[in-house]
Protein backbone atom coordinates (compact mmCIF):
# COMPACT_ATOMS: atom_id res chain seq x y z
CA UNK A 1 0.00 0.00 0.00
CA UNK A 2 1.35 3.39 -1.02
CA UNK A 3 -0.37 6.57 0.11
CA UNK A 4 0.62 10.00 -1.15
CA UNK A 5 -1.02 13.07 0.37
CA UNK A 6 -0.54 16.50 -1.21
CA UNK A 7 2.91 15.44 -2.30
CA UNK A 8 4.80 18.38 -3.78
CA UNK A 9 8.30 18.82 -5.15
CA UNK A 10 9.72 22.09 -6.34
CA UNK A 11 13.10 22.43 -8.04
CA UNK A 12 13.86 26.13 -7.96
CA UNK A 13 11.19 27.84 -10.03
CA UNK A 14 9.83 24.61 -11.47
CA UNK A 15 7.03 22.74 -9.75
CA UNK A 16 7.83 19.13 -10.73
CA UNK A 17 5.11 17.53 -8.63
CA UNK A 18 2.15 19.64 -7.61
CA UNK A 19 0.12 18.54 -4.60
CA UNK A 20 -0.38 14.98 -5.75
CA UNK A 21 -2.59 12.57 -3.77
CA UNK A 22 -3.24 8.94 -4.62
CA UNK A 23 -3.43 5.47 -3.12
CA UNK A 24 -1.90 2.33 -4.58
CA UNK A 25 -3.64 -0.79 -3.29
CA UNK A 26 -2.27 -4.26 -2.65
CA UNK A 27 -3.23 -7.16 -4.88
CA UNK A 28 -3.46 -4.98 -7.97
CA UNK A 29 -1.13 -3.64 -10.62
CA UNK A 30 -1.34 0.13 -10.64
CA UNK A 31 0.01 1.98 -13.63
CA UNK A 32 1.54 5.41 -13.26
CA UNK A 33 0.92 6.94 -16.64
CA UNK A 34 2.09 10.22 -18.03
CA UNK A 35 4.20 11.79 -20.73
CA UNK A 36 7.93 12.25 -20.22
CA UNK A 37 8.65 15.03 -17.76
CA UNK A 38 5.25 14.72 -16.08
CA UNK A 39 6.76 14.03 -12.64
CA UNK A 40 6.58 10.22 -12.51
CA UNK A 41 10.22 9.60 -11.61
CA UNK A 42 10.30 12.45 -9.10
CA UNK A 43 7.23 11.03 -7.37
CA UNK A 44 8.82 7.58 -7.25
CA UNK A 45 12.06 8.98 -5.84
CA UNK A 46 10.05 10.68 -3.10
CA UNK A 47 8.31 7.37 -2.31
CA UNK A 48 11.77 5.87 -1.72
CA UNK A 49 13.04 8.75 0.39
CA UNK A 50 15.68 9.69 -2.19
CA UNK A 51 14.18 13.11 -2.83
CA UNK A 52 12.73 15.12 0.02
CA UNK A 53 9.20 16.42 -0.65
CA UNK A 54 8.83 20.22 -0.59
CA UNK A 55 5.42 19.65 0.99
CA UNK A 56 3.05 16.80 1.72
CA UNK A 57 4.03 13.25 2.52
CA UNK A 58 4.08 9.74 1.20
CA UNK A 59 4.02 6.47 3.15
CA UNK A 60 4.64 2.88 2.14
CA UNK A 61 2.93 0.15 4.12
CA UNK A 62 2.01 2.72 6.76
CA UNK A 63 5.42 4.31 7.33
CA UNK A 64 7.71 6.75 5.62
CA UNK A 65 10.26 4.76 3.66
CA UNK A 66 13.26 5.77 5.77
CA UNK A 67 11.48 4.68 8.97
CA UNK A 68 11.35 1.04 7.93
CA UNK A 69 13.83 -1.27 9.68
CA UNK A 70 14.13 -3.42 6.59
CA UNK A 71 13.34 -1.24 3.57
CA UNK A 72 14.31 -3.95 1.06
CA UNK A 73 11.70 -6.29 2.56
CA UNK A 74 9.02 -3.61 2.34
CA UNK A 75 9.72 -2.08 -1.04
CA UNK A 76 11.58 -3.36 -4.04
CA UNK A 77 12.49 -0.57 -6.40
CA UNK A 78 13.63 -0.28 -9.97
CA UNK A 79 14.48 3.37 -10.30
CA UNK A 80 16.43 3.58 -13.50
CA UNK A 81 18.30 1.05 -15.53
CA UNK A 82 21.79 0.50 -14.19
CA UNK A 83 21.79 2.35 -10.90
CA UNK A 84 24.90 0.25 -10.49
CA UNK A 85 28.63 0.92 -10.40
CA UNK A 86 29.82 0.11 -13.91
CA UNK A 87 32.98 -1.57 -12.62
CA UNK A 88 31.09 -4.08 -10.49
CA UNK A 89 29.71 -7.44 -11.59
CA UNK A 90 25.98 -8.07 -11.40
CA UNK A 91 26.49 -10.69 -8.69
CA UNK A 92 28.69 -8.43 -6.54
CA UNK A 93 26.16 -5.62 -6.86
CA UNK A 94 23.40 -7.90 -5.60
CA UNK A 95 25.63 -9.38 -2.87
CA UNK A 96 26.41 -5.89 -1.56
CA UNK A 97 22.74 -4.88 -1.47
CA UNK A 98 21.80 -8.17 0.19
CA UNK A 99 24.56 -7.74 2.78
CA UNK A 100 23.03 -4.51 4.11
CA UNK A 101 20.04 -6.54 5.33
CA UNK A 102 21.89 -9.72 6.21
CA UNK A 103 20.31 -11.54 3.26
CA UNK A 104 22.46 -14.52 2.21
CA UNK A 105 24.12 -15.75 -0.97
CA UNK A 106 21.30 -18.19 -1.63
CA UNK A 107 18.76 -15.43 -2.22
CA UNK A 108 21.22 -13.61 -4.50
CA UNK A 109 21.46 -16.71 -6.68
CA UNK A 110 17.67 -17.07 -6.62
CA UNK A 111 17.05 -13.59 -8.02
CA UNK A 112 19.82 -14.06 -10.60
CA UNK A 113 18.06 -17.19 -11.79
CA UNK A 114 14.64 -15.56 -11.56
CA UNK A 115 15.68 -12.73 -13.88
CA UNK A 116 17.60 -14.93 -16.30
CA UNK A 117 20.99 -13.36 -15.54
CA UNK A 118 22.82 -16.59 -14.71
CA UNK A 119 25.11 -16.45 -17.73
CA UNK A 120 26.16 -12.83 -17.27
CA UNK A 121 26.14 -12.50 -13.47
CA UNK A 122 29.94 -12.51 -13.29
CA UNK A 123 30.34 -9.83 -15.95
CA UNK A 124 30.93 -6.16 -15.35
CA UNK A 125 27.70 -4.17 -15.46
CA UNK A 126 29.37 -1.52 -17.62
CA UNK A 127 29.07 -3.85 -20.60
CA UNK A 128 25.38 -4.64 -20.07
CA UNK A 129 22.72 -3.75 -22.62
CA UNK A 130 19.79 -1.64 -21.46
CA UNK A 131 17.67 -4.78 -21.31
CA UNK A 132 20.15 -6.67 -19.11
CA UNK A 133 20.44 -3.58 -16.91
CA UNK A 134 16.65 -3.66 -16.48
CA UNK A 135 16.76 -7.33 -15.54
CA UNK A 136 19.47 -6.58 -12.95
CA UNK A 137 17.34 -3.74 -11.60
CA UNK A 138 14.39 -6.10 -11.25
CA UNK A 139 16.64 -8.69 -9.59
CA UNK A 140 17.70 -6.04 -7.06
CA UNK A 141 14.06 -5.10 -6.49
CA UNK A 142 13.16 -8.75 -5.78
CA UNK A 143 16.06 -9.35 -3.34
CA UNK A 144 14.06 -8.76 -0.17
CA UNK A 145 10.94 -10.56 -1.46
CA UNK A 146 9.17 -7.23 -0.87
CA UNK A 147 5.51 -6.58 -0.16
CA UNK A 148 5.50 -3.59 -2.48
CA UNK A 149 7.18 -3.01 -5.82
CA UNK A 150 7.93 0.39 -7.31
CA UNK A 151 9.11 0.05 -10.89
CA UNK A 152 10.02 3.07 -12.98
CA UNK A 153 9.63 2.28 -16.69
CA UNK A 154 10.40 -1.43 -16.20
CA UNK A 155 9.89 -2.40 -19.85
CA UNK A 156 12.06 0.39 -21.18
CA UNK A 157 14.73 -1.15 -23.43
CA UNK A 158 13.43 -4.70 -23.16
CA UNK A 159 12.85 -6.83 -26.23
CA UNK A 160 9.28 -8.12 -26.81
CA UNK A 161 10.08 -11.30 -24.92
CA UNK A 162 11.34 -9.26 -21.97
CA UNK A 163 8.26 -7.03 -22.06
CA UNK A 164 6.05 -10.09 -21.85
CA UNK A 165 8.18 -11.46 -19.04
CA UNK A 166 7.80 -8.27 -16.97
CA UNK A 167 4.06 -8.21 -17.65
CA UNK A 168 3.63 -11.83 -16.56
CA UNK A 169 5.78 -11.28 -13.49
CA UNK A 170 4.01 -8.16 -12.21
CA UNK A 171 0.61 -9.79 -12.73
CA UNK A 172 1.85 -12.84 -10.83
CA UNK A 173 3.23 -10.71 -7.98
CA UNK A 174 0.01 -8.74 -7.67
CA UNK A 175 -1.85 -12.05 -7.71
CA UNK A 176 0.13 -13.00 -4.60
CA UNK A 177 -1.35 -9.96 -2.86
CA UNK A 178 1.57 -7.58 -3.32
CA UNK A 179 1.29 -3.93 -4.22
CA UNK A 180 2.71 -3.19 -7.66
CA UNK A 181 3.20 0.40 -8.85
CA UNK A 182 4.81 0.79 -12.23
CA UNK A 183 5.28 3.82 -14.39
CA UNK A 184 5.24 4.05 -18.14
CA UNK A 185 4.68 6.51 -20.90
CA UNK A 186 3.47 3.62 -23.09
CA UNK A 187 -0.30 3.61 -22.91
CA UNK A 188 -0.72 0.41 -24.89
CA UNK A 189 1.47 -1.49 -22.44
CA UNK A 190 -0.49 -0.14 -19.46
CA UNK A 191 -3.78 -1.16 -21.04
CA UNK A 192 -2.60 -4.79 -20.99
CA UNK A 193 -0.69 -4.83 -17.72
CA UNK A 194 -2.45 -2.57 -15.24
CA UNK A 195 -5.70 -2.88 -13.29
CA UNK A 196 -5.72 0.68 -11.98
CA UNK A 197 -4.24 3.87 -13.32
CA UNK A 198 -2.90 7.07 -11.88
CA UNK A 199 -2.57 9.50 -14.79
CA UNK A 200 -0.25 12.44 -14.31
CA UNK A 201 0.58 15.42 -16.51
CA UNK A 202 2.77 18.41 -15.70
CA UNK A 203 3.04 17.33 -12.08
CA UNK A 204 -0.71 17.14 -11.47
CA UNK A 205 -2.99 14.13 -11.21
CA UNK A 206 -5.32 14.14 -14.19
CA UNK A 207 -7.39 11.16 -13.24
CA UNK A 208 -7.32 7.93 -11.23
CA UNK A 209 -9.44 4.81 -11.52
CA UNK A 210 -9.58 1.42 -13.17
CA UNK A 211 -8.26 1.15 -16.71
CA UNK A 212 -11.75 0.31 -18.02
CA UNK A 213 -13.43 3.26 -16.29
CA UNK A 214 -10.86 5.67 -17.63
CA UNK A 215 -11.27 4.44 -21.19
CA UNK A 216 -15.06 4.57 -20.96
CA UNK A 217 -15.12 8.01 -19.35
CA UNK A 218 -12.95 9.60 -21.97
CA UNK A 219 -14.45 7.84 -24.98
CA UNK A 220 -16.91 9.61 -27.20
CA UNK A 221 -17.86 6.44 -29.06
CA UNK A 222 -17.97 7.14 -32.76
CA UNK A 223 -19.27 4.96 -35.59
CA UNK A 224 -17.54 4.52 -38.91
CA UNK A 225 -19.97 4.20 -41.84
CA UNK A 226 -19.23 3.50 -45.49
CA UNK A 227 -21.89 3.93 -48.11
CA UNK A 228 -21.93 4.74 -51.86
CA UNK A 229 -24.66 7.29 -51.00
CA UNK A 230 -22.79 8.83 -48.06
CA UNK A 231 -23.98 12.36 -48.74
CA UNK A 232 -27.64 11.33 -48.70
CA UNK A 233 -27.08 9.32 -45.52
CA UNK A 234 -25.43 12.30 -43.84
CA UNK A 235 -28.55 14.41 -44.56
CA UNK A 236 -30.73 11.70 -43.02
CA UNK A 237 -28.62 11.46 -39.86
CA UNK A 238 -28.22 15.20 -39.30
CA UNK A 239 -30.03 16.21 -36.12
CA UNK A 240 -29.31 17.69 -32.71
CA UNK A 241 -26.37 16.13 -30.90
CA UNK A 242 -25.03 14.29 -33.91
CA UNK A 243 -21.75 15.31 -35.46
CA UNK A 244 -20.58 13.97 -38.77
CA UNK A 245 -17.19 14.25 -40.35
CA UNK A 246 -15.95 12.78 -43.57
CA UNK A 247 -12.41 12.08 -44.63
CA UNK A 248 -13.22 10.15 -47.81
CA UNK A 249 -16.14 10.54 -50.28
CA UNK A 250 -17.86 7.30 -49.24
CA UNK A 251 -16.99 7.45 -45.53
CA UNK A 252 -18.64 9.10 -42.52
CA UNK A 253 -17.44 9.26 -38.90
CA UNK A 254 -20.52 9.75 -36.79
CA UNK A 255 -20.83 10.52 -33.10
CA UNK A 256 -23.93 11.08 -31.01
CA UNK A 257 -25.94 8.18 -32.42
CA UNK A 258 -25.20 4.48 -32.10
CA UNK A 259 -24.64 1.92 -34.84
CA UNK A 260 -28.07 0.14 -34.65
CA UNK A 261 -29.89 3.46 -34.98
CA UNK A 262 -27.82 4.38 -38.04
CA UNK A 263 -28.57 0.97 -39.54
CA UNK A 264 -32.33 1.37 -38.95
CA UNK A 265 -32.41 4.84 -40.51
CA UNK A 266 -30.41 3.70 -43.54
CA UNK A 267 -32.75 0.73 -44.04
CA UNK A 268 -35.86 2.97 -43.87
CA UNK A 269 -34.45 5.15 -46.66
CA UNK A 270 -33.11 2.18 -48.64
CA UNK A 271 -29.53 3.45 -48.47
CA UNK A 272 -27.03 0.58 -48.86
CA UNK A 273 -24.25 0.35 -46.21
CA UNK A 274 -20.84 -1.16 -46.97
CA UNK A 275 -19.54 -0.80 -43.43
CA UNK A 276 -21.01 0.00 -40.03
CA UNK A 277 -18.34 -0.16 -37.29
CA UNK A 278 -18.55 1.15 -33.73
CA UNK A 279 -15.13 2.59 -32.87
CA UNK A 280 -14.22 2.45 -29.18
CA UNK A 281 -11.28 4.53 -28.13
CA UNK A 282 -8.14 2.79 -26.99
CA UNK A 283 -6.38 3.78 -23.80
CA UNK A 284 -3.92 5.53 -26.04
CA UNK A 285 -6.63 7.83 -27.40
CA UNK A 286 -8.09 8.29 -23.92
CA UNK A 287 -4.64 9.28 -22.71
CA UNK A 288 -4.17 11.73 -25.54
CA UNK A 289 -7.52 13.32 -24.78
CA UNK A 290 -6.72 13.52 -21.07
CA UNK A 291 -3.25 14.91 -21.39
CA UNK A 292 -3.95 17.33 -24.24
CA UNK A 293 -2.49 20.60 -23.02
CA UNK A 294 -0.58 18.86 -20.24
CA UNK A 295 2.31 17.66 -22.33
CA UNK A 296 5.38 19.68 -21.65
CA UNK A 297 7.09 19.16 -24.95
CA UNK A 298 4.94 18.91 -28.03
CA UNK A 299 6.64 17.29 -30.94
CA UNK A 300 6.86 19.59 -33.91
CA UNK A 301 5.53 18.35 -37.19
CA UNK A 302 8.33 17.08 -39.34
CA UNK A 303 8.85 19.64 -42.08
CA UNK A 304 8.36 18.70 -45.70
CA UNK A 305 11.54 18.15 -47.75
CA UNK A 306 11.36 21.59 -49.36
CA UNK A 307 11.24 23.45 -46.08
CA UNK A 308 14.07 21.34 -44.67
CA UNK A 309 16.23 22.08 -47.69
CA UNK A 310 15.52 25.77 -47.31
CA UNK A 311 16.41 25.62 -43.61
CA UNK A 312 19.63 23.82 -44.37
CA UNK A 313 20.50 26.26 -47.16
CA UNK A 314 19.88 29.11 -44.75
CA UNK A 315 22.49 27.85 -42.28
CA UNK B 1 14.36 -16.97 -19.58
CA UNK B 2 10.72 -16.44 -20.51
CA UNK B 3 9.29 -18.45 -17.66
CA UNK B 4 8.41 -16.69 -14.45
CA UNK B 5 10.36 -18.80 -12.06
CA UNK B 6 8.88 -17.63 -8.79
CA UNK B 7 7.63 -21.15 -8.33
CA UNK B 8 4.77 -21.33 -5.89
CA UNK B 9 5.69 -23.47 -2.93
CA UNK B 10 9.35 -22.55 -3.00
CA UNK B 11 9.76 -19.88 -0.38
CA UNK B 12 12.32 -17.19 -1.15
CA UNK B 13 15.43 -17.49 1.03
CA UNK B 14 14.94 -14.21 2.83
CA UNK B 15 15.21 -14.37 6.63
CA UNK B 16 12.03 -13.05 8.23
CA UNK B 17 13.91 -10.84 10.63
CA UNK B 18 16.37 -9.48 8.05
CA UNK B 19 16.99 -5.78 8.56
CA UNK B 20 19.60 -3.09 8.13
CA UNK B 21 22.52 -3.34 10.55
CA UNK B 22 25.75 -1.36 10.61
CA UNK B 23 27.77 -4.56 10.33
CA UNK B 24 25.74 -5.53 7.28
CA UNK B 25 26.29 -2.12 5.70
CA UNK B 26 30.00 -2.45 6.49
CA UNK B 27 30.09 -5.79 4.66
CA UNK B 28 28.21 -4.22 1.76
CA UNK B 29 30.73 -1.40 1.48
CA UNK B 30 33.59 -3.86 1.66
CA UNK B 31 32.06 -5.97 -1.12
CA UNK B 32 31.61 -2.88 -3.30
CA UNK B 33 35.14 -1.70 -2.52
CA UNK B 34 36.73 -4.97 -3.60
CA UNK B 35 34.26 -5.67 -6.43
CA UNK B 36 35.68 -2.87 -8.53
CA UNK B 37 38.79 -4.47 -9.98
CA UNK B 38 40.82 -1.29 -10.10
CA UNK B 39 40.89 -0.92 -6.30
CA UNK B 40 43.18 -3.85 -5.36
CA UNK B 41 45.33 -2.94 -8.35
CA UNK B 42 45.75 0.66 -7.31
CA UNK B 43 46.60 -0.30 -3.74
CA UNK B 44 49.06 -2.98 -4.88
CA UNK B 45 50.86 -0.53 -7.12
CA UNK B 46 50.95 1.97 -4.25
CA UNK B 47 52.76 -0.54 -2.06
CA UNK B 48 55.25 -1.17 -4.88
CA UNK B 49 55.84 2.55 -5.33
CA UNK B 50 56.45 2.92 -1.58
CA UNK B 51 58.98 0.09 -1.70
CA UNK B 52 60.69 1.70 -4.67
CA UNK B 53 60.94 5.08 -2.98
CA UNK B 54 62.28 3.45 0.21
CA UNK B 55 65.01 1.77 -1.85
CA UNK B 56 65.85 5.03 -3.61
CA UNK B 57 66.02 6.92 -0.33
CA UNK B 58 68.24 4.28 1.27
CA UNK B 59 70.53 4.29 -1.75
CA UNK B 60 70.72 8.07 -1.65
CA UNK B 61 71.43 8.10 2.12
CA UNK B 62 74.13 5.53 1.55
CA UNK B 63 75.69 7.63 -1.20
CA UNK B 64 75.57 10.66 1.03
CA UNK B 65 77.33 8.89 3.89
CA UNK B 66 79.90 7.37 1.52
CA UNK B 67 80.90 10.74 0.05
CA UNK B 68 81.09 13.19 2.95
CA UNK B 69 83.50 15.57 1.16
CA UNK B 70 81.03 16.17 -1.73
CA UNK B 71 77.73 16.02 0.12
CA UNK B 72 78.59 17.21 3.60
CA UNK B 73 77.77 13.71 4.85
CA UNK B 74 75.82 13.23 8.04
CA UNK B 75 76.76 16.65 9.33
CA UNK B 76 73.85 18.24 7.48
CA UNK B 77 71.40 16.06 9.43
CA UNK B 78 70.37 16.10 13.10
CA UNK B 79 72.53 13.89 15.28
CA UNK B 80 69.70 11.53 16.10
CA UNK B 81 68.41 11.28 12.50
CA UNK B 82 66.76 7.90 12.09
CA UNK B 83 68.16 6.91 8.69
CA UNK B 84 66.43 3.54 8.44
CA UNK B 85 62.98 4.69 9.54
CA UNK B 86 63.10 7.79 7.35
CA UNK B 87 64.04 5.74 4.27
CA UNK B 88 61.34 3.13 4.96
CA UNK B 89 58.52 5.68 5.23
CA UNK B 90 59.63 8.12 2.51
CA UNK B 91 57.06 6.75 0.03
CA UNK B 92 54.12 8.28 1.88
CA UNK B 93 54.50 11.43 -0.22
CA UNK B 94 53.47 9.55 -3.35
CA UNK B 95 51.08 7.19 -1.57
CA UNK B 96 49.02 10.09 -0.24
CA UNK B 97 47.94 11.05 -3.76
CA UNK B 98 46.65 7.57 -4.47
CA UNK B 99 44.90 7.35 -1.14
CA UNK B 100 43.32 10.78 -1.67
CA UNK B 101 42.01 9.69 -5.06
CA UNK B 102 40.66 6.50 -3.51
CA UNK B 103 38.91 8.37 -0.69
CA UNK B 104 37.23 10.62 -3.24
CA UNK B 105 36.13 7.98 -5.76
CA UNK B 106 34.76 5.60 -3.14
CA UNK B 107 31.84 8.00 -2.96
CA UNK B 108 31.91 10.02 -6.19
CA UNK B 109 32.09 6.80 -8.24
CA UNK B 110 28.63 6.00 -6.87
CA UNK B 111 27.26 9.37 -7.95
CA UNK B 112 28.70 9.15 -11.47
CA UNK B 113 27.24 5.69 -12.07
CA UNK B 114 23.91 6.11 -10.27
CA UNK B 115 24.87 3.38 -7.78
CA UNK B 116 24.24 5.87 -4.95
CA UNK B 117 20.47 5.57 -5.44
CA UNK B 118 20.64 1.78 -4.98
CA UNK B 119 22.86 2.29 -1.94
CA UNK B 120 20.66 4.91 -0.28
CA UNK B 121 17.44 3.02 -1.06
CA UNK B 122 18.88 0.04 0.85
CA UNK B 123 20.11 2.19 3.75
CA UNK B 124 17.78 5.21 3.73
CA UNK B 125 19.13 6.68 6.96
CA UNK B 126 22.23 7.45 4.91
CA UNK B 127 24.77 8.23 7.65
CA UNK B 128 25.70 4.56 8.18
CA UNK B 129 26.75 4.55 4.51
CA UNK B 130 29.28 7.33 5.10
CA UNK B 131 30.46 5.74 8.36
CA UNK B 132 30.95 2.34 6.71
CA UNK B 133 32.85 3.92 3.82
CA UNK B 134 35.00 5.66 6.43
CA UNK B 135 35.85 2.34 8.08
CA UNK B 136 36.64 0.73 4.72
CA UNK B 137 39.01 3.47 3.53
CA UNK B 138 40.62 3.57 6.99
CA UNK B 139 41.44 -0.13 6.84
CA UNK B 140 42.54 0.00 3.20
CA UNK B 141 44.81 3.02 3.61
CA UNK B 142 46.30 1.84 6.92
CA UNK B 143 47.11 -1.62 5.57
CA UNK B 144 48.54 -0.18 2.36
CA UNK B 145 50.73 2.23 4.33
CA UNK B 146 51.83 -0.43 6.79
CA UNK B 147 52.75 -2.88 4.02
CA UNK B 148 54.56 -0.13 2.14
CA UNK B 149 56.63 0.85 5.19
CA UNK B 150 57.34 -2.71 6.37
CA UNK B 151 58.41 -3.94 2.93
CA UNK B 152 60.18 -0.63 2.35
CA UNK B 153 62.23 -1.26 5.50
CA UNK B 154 63.09 -4.77 4.32
CA UNK B 155 64.47 -3.34 1.08
CA UNK B 156 66.15 -0.30 2.66
CA UNK B 157 68.02 -2.03 5.47
CA UNK B 158 70.43 -4.11 3.33
CA UNK B 159 71.33 -0.95 1.41
CA UNK B 160 72.24 0.81 4.66
CA UNK B 161 73.91 -2.12 6.42
CA UNK B 162 77.42 -1.08 5.35
CA UNK B 163 77.01 2.00 7.57
CA UNK B 164 75.98 -0.05 10.60
CA UNK B 165 72.49 1.38 10.33
CA UNK B 166 69.77 -0.85 11.74
CA UNK B 167 66.17 -0.43 12.65
CA UNK B 168 65.87 -0.28 16.43
CA UNK B 169 62.20 -0.32 17.34
CA UNK B 170 62.98 0.36 20.99
CA UNK B 171 64.64 3.62 20.06
CA UNK B 172 62.73 6.77 20.96
CA UNK B 173 60.51 7.85 18.05
CA UNK B 174 61.38 5.02 15.65
CA UNK B 175 58.15 3.10 15.99
CA UNK B 176 56.22 6.36 15.78
CA UNK B 177 57.87 7.41 12.54
CA UNK B 178 57.24 3.96 11.06
CA UNK B 179 53.57 4.00 12.07
CA UNK B 180 53.40 7.62 10.99
CA UNK B 181 52.97 6.88 7.30
CA UNK B 182 49.98 4.50 7.67
CA UNK B 183 48.33 6.84 10.20
CA UNK B 184 48.93 9.85 7.98
CA UNK B 185 47.40 8.01 5.00
CA UNK B 186 44.29 7.17 7.05
CA UNK B 187 43.73 10.87 7.73
CA UNK B 188 44.25 11.70 4.04
CA UNK B 189 41.70 9.05 3.04
CA UNK B 190 39.09 10.25 5.56
CA UNK B 191 39.55 13.89 4.60
CA UNK B 192 39.17 13.00 0.92
CA UNK B 193 36.06 10.92 1.65
CA UNK B 194 34.51 13.98 3.27
CA UNK B 195 35.47 16.20 0.33
CA UNK B 196 34.12 13.65 -2.18
CA UNK B 197 30.82 13.40 -0.27
CA UNK B 198 30.45 17.18 -0.28
CA UNK B 199 31.35 17.69 -3.95
CA UNK B 200 29.85 14.44 -5.41
CA UNK B 201 32.14 14.99 -8.36
CA UNK B 202 35.27 12.93 -9.09
CA UNK B 203 37.44 15.48 -10.86
CA UNK B 204 36.51 18.27 -8.45
CA UNK B 205 37.10 16.09 -5.40
CA UNK B 206 40.50 14.90 -6.61
CA UNK B 207 41.53 18.45 -7.51
CA UNK B 208 40.67 19.72 -4.03
CA UNK B 209 42.42 16.82 -2.28
CA UNK B 210 45.60 17.14 -4.35
CA UNK B 211 45.58 20.90 -3.87
CA UNK B 212 45.37 20.55 -0.10
CA UNK B 213 47.85 17.70 0.40
CA UNK B 214 50.32 18.34 -2.37
CA UNK B 215 50.22 21.92 -3.60
CA UNK B 216 49.34 23.89 -0.47
CA UNK B 217 52.25 22.62 1.67
CA UNK B 218 54.67 23.65 -1.09
CA UNK B 219 53.32 27.19 -1.49
CA UNK B 220 51.85 28.31 1.81
CA UNK B 221 54.94 28.21 4.06
CA UNK B 222 56.98 30.10 1.45
CA UNK B 223 54.69 33.10 1.29
CA UNK B 224 56.28 36.06 3.00
CA UNK B 225 53.60 37.61 5.25
CA UNK B 226 53.69 36.44 8.86
CA UNK B 227 50.16 35.13 8.58
CA UNK B 228 51.31 32.31 6.28
CA UNK B 229 54.36 31.55 8.39
CA UNK B 230 52.27 31.41 11.56
CA UNK B 231 49.48 29.26 10.15
CA UNK B 232 51.44 26.82 8.03
CA UNK B 233 52.12 24.33 10.88
CA UNK B 234 48.35 23.86 11.07
CA UNK B 235 47.85 22.88 7.43
CA UNK B 236 46.60 19.27 7.42
CA UNK B 237 49.57 17.87 5.52
CA UNK B 238 52.26 19.77 7.44
CA UNK B 239 50.62 19.07 10.80
CA UNK B 240 50.22 15.36 9.98
CA UNK B 241 53.77 14.98 8.72
CA UNK B 242 55.00 15.80 12.23
CA UNK B 243 54.27 12.13 13.04
CA UNK B 244 57.10 11.00 10.79
CA UNK B 245 59.58 13.73 11.63
CA UNK B 246 60.15 12.55 15.15
CA UNK B 247 60.83 14.67 18.21
CA UNK B 248 61.82 18.21 17.28
CA UNK B 249 62.05 20.80 20.07
CA UNK B 250 61.78 23.67 17.55
CA UNK B 251 58.50 22.48 16.05
CA UNK B 252 55.29 24.29 16.98
CA UNK B 253 53.35 21.05 17.35
CA UNK B 254 54.41 17.73 18.87
CA UNK B 255 53.93 14.68 16.60
CA UNK B 256 50.65 13.69 18.27
CA UNK B 257 49.40 17.28 18.39
CA UNK B 258 50.14 17.55 14.70
CA UNK B 259 48.24 14.39 13.95
CA UNK B 260 45.38 15.62 16.11
CA UNK B 261 45.18 18.78 14.00
CA UNK B 262 45.16 16.71 10.83
CA UNK B 263 42.38 14.44 12.17
CA UNK B 264 40.40 17.54 13.11
CA UNK B 265 40.57 18.66 9.48
CA UNK B 266 39.38 15.21 8.38
CA UNK B 267 36.54 15.32 10.92
CA UNK B 268 35.50 18.74 9.60
CA UNK B 269 35.38 17.45 6.01
CA UNK B 270 33.39 14.37 7.08
CA UNK B 271 30.98 16.51 9.08
CA UNK B 272 30.36 18.69 6.03
CA UNK B 273 29.83 15.56 3.95
CA UNK B 274 27.44 14.06 6.52
CA UNK B 275 25.28 17.18 6.76
CA UNK B 276 24.99 17.47 2.97
CA UNK B 277 24.41 13.74 2.51
CA UNK B 278 21.46 13.89 4.91
CA UNK B 279 20.00 17.04 3.40
CA UNK B 280 20.38 16.71 -0.31
CA UNK B 281 18.29 14.79 -2.81
CA UNK B 282 20.12 11.74 -4.09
Amino acid sequence: MIEAVDLTKRYGEKLAVDSVSFTVRPGRVTGFLGPNGAGKSTTMRMILGLDRPTAGRVTVNGKQYADHRAPLLEVGALLEAKAVHTGSSARDHLRALAATHGIGRKRVEEVIELTGLTDVAHKRVGGFSLGMGQRLGIAAAMLGDPKTLVLDEPVNGLDPEGVKWVRTMVRYLAGEGRTVFLSSHLMSEMAITADDLVVIGRGRIITTGTVQDIITASTTGSVRVRSPRAGELAETLRRDGVTISSSEPDRLDVTGIDAPAIGELAAQRGIPLHELTPVSASLEEAFMTLTAGEVEYHSEAVGDPDTRQMQEAGR
Amino acid sequence: MTAVTTEPGRAPSVPRDAHVTFLGELRAEWIKFTAVRSTPWILGVTVLVMIGIAALSAWSFSFLLDNPEETGGAAAFPADFDWAAQAAGAGYIMAQIVVAVLGVIVVTGEYTTGQIRSTLAAVPRRLPVLAAKGVVVTIASFVTGLLGVALGALVALPLLSSHDITLDLSRDGTLLSLLGAPLYLVAVALFSLGVGTMLRHTAGGIAVAVLIFFVLPMIWPNLAPDFFQDTSPYLPSIAGARLMEGVDPDAVLSPWQGYGVMLAWAALALLGGAVLLRRRDA
